[in-house]
């Protein structure tokens, strides 16, 4: 299929879907939510949560009110938590943030049959890569506040940045196709879902799983290397005389 | 439960999270936060990618968001050590101060009108002072040796 982008931003962007307003409004409210000002940080917050709800209601229903009410909750939480993450000025608040998104993450994984994967989301990314983050900025930035994360790279950044997310996001969203019905999926649902995801995993992706295990190893040499090398040369004195280490 | 909705839902949500990702990474300075933005997009296609695999009734989905997660740790590992070096060559997070590699002959970039630290974020969470301070015994002080 040979689509260009423009004549299918031309017909995915009508103006009379409340997906796209939903989209705009969300994105001009994260724009105001960036700007310096305090009333328009309040206002970028009404306008993004308007656009959250408008996207909410071009959704499509689920069918069945349980998992409705779970989509509902977790979409928000993630959608939100993200957008607060992205927004926040203190780093720290940005990693707590990043770290709630997660957890609304994890539970549309969940809702999903993805049982495995909603808990390992949790352990691995809320578990350990955000704690890492916390480290770091406290090894790097114990004052907190900075005026690099007050401001942008300049007036017109954050608009045009915007504009062009939300263009991109419009058009493909906008041109999701129907999607034939099928049924419910049998495999996926199994009840012995971890044995299966496992089967799965080290029957036909044996050697993924091999070449993985090894770009974490050579990540972990390279970190010990990385943060080694930086640290200045130290002289010892030894019975042998000075050394450089 | 209606598969084609759930999936088309799935679908918008990725695409969401994937675009306040990349609004982030453009927008913030700090290395730290562009990083987080950079999670968060991997995050969006994990969505994606986990609502694809249902859709089709096959593992791949899954199997894929299994070694992003991966791929996700060791890359973070990585990334926070390359992040603290340059913070011990810079003595900052800013993204800003590296424009010292811009090509030869391009205008600096300067900040115009940060705004200033607003007073309530100055202060800082403090402890509420809980209990009661034990009474001292005056006997106890002089048979027992100060710690």
């Amino acid at each position: 299929m040979n689509v260009t982008f423009l004549p299918l931003a031309q017909t995915a962007l009508t103006l009379s879907s409340p997906m796209i307003w939903g989209i705009g409004l969300g994105a001009a409210g994260l724009a105001l939510r960036l700007a310096p000002q305090v009333a328009w940080r309040k206002l970028g917050l009404l306008a993004s949560l308007i656009g959250i709800a408008l996207i909410g209601v071009a959704l499509p229903p689920l069918g069945d009110l349980l998992p409705q009410v779970l989509f509902w909750l977790m979409a928000t939480l993630a959608v939100v938590a993200s957008g607060a993450a992205v927004t926040s000025r203190s780093p720290v608040y940005a990693a707590i943030w990043f770290a709630v998104s997660l957890l609304g993450t994890a539970g549309l994984f969940l809702l999903q049959g993805a049982h495995f994967l909603g808990i390992a989301t949790i352990v691995v990314y809320a578990g350990a890569i955000v704690v890492t983050f916390l480290f770091v900025l406290m090894l790097a930035q114990p004052e907190g506040h900075s005026p690099y994360d007050r401001i942008s790279w300049a007036g017109f950044a954050i608009p045009i940045a915007t504009m062009g997310v939300a263009l991109v996001l419009g058009t493909l969203i906008g041109s999701l196709p129907e999607f034939s019905p099928v049924a419910m999926p049998e495999k996926i649902l199994h009840e012995a879902h971890v044995a299966r995801l496992g089967n799965e995993l080290f029957a036909k992706h044996l050697v993924s799983v091999e070449v993985v295990g090894t770009i974490l190893l050579v990540a972990l040499v390279g970190a010990i290397a990385i943060v080694i090398q930086g640290n200045p040369r130290r002289k010892t004195e030894t019975r042998e005389g000075v050394t450089e280490r | 439960m209606n598969e084609a909705a759930l999936l088309q839902n799935y679908l918008v949500v990725g695409g969401l999270l994937f675009g306040i990702g990349l609004l982030g990474f453009i927008v913030r300075r700090n290395l730290i936060v562009m990083f987080l933005c950079a999670e968060m997009m991997l995050q969006g296609v994990s969505v994606s990618a986990i609502a694809f695999g249902r859709y089709h009734d096959d593992w791949g989905g899954q199997m894929l968001v299994l070694f992003i997660i991966a791929v996700a740790a060791a890359e973070a590992a990585i990334a926070l050590a390359l992040i603290l070096m340059l913070y011990h060559k810079s003595g900052t997070l800013d993204m800003a101060f590296w424009q010292d590699l811009r090509e030869e002959g391009q205008p600096a970039f300067i900040d115009h009108g940060v705004p200033e630290e607003r007073a309530e974020d100055r202060v800082w969470p403090t402890l509420t002072p809980a209990g009661v301070e034990p009474a001292v015994d005056q006997e106890e002080q002089l048979h027992r040796s100060k710690v």
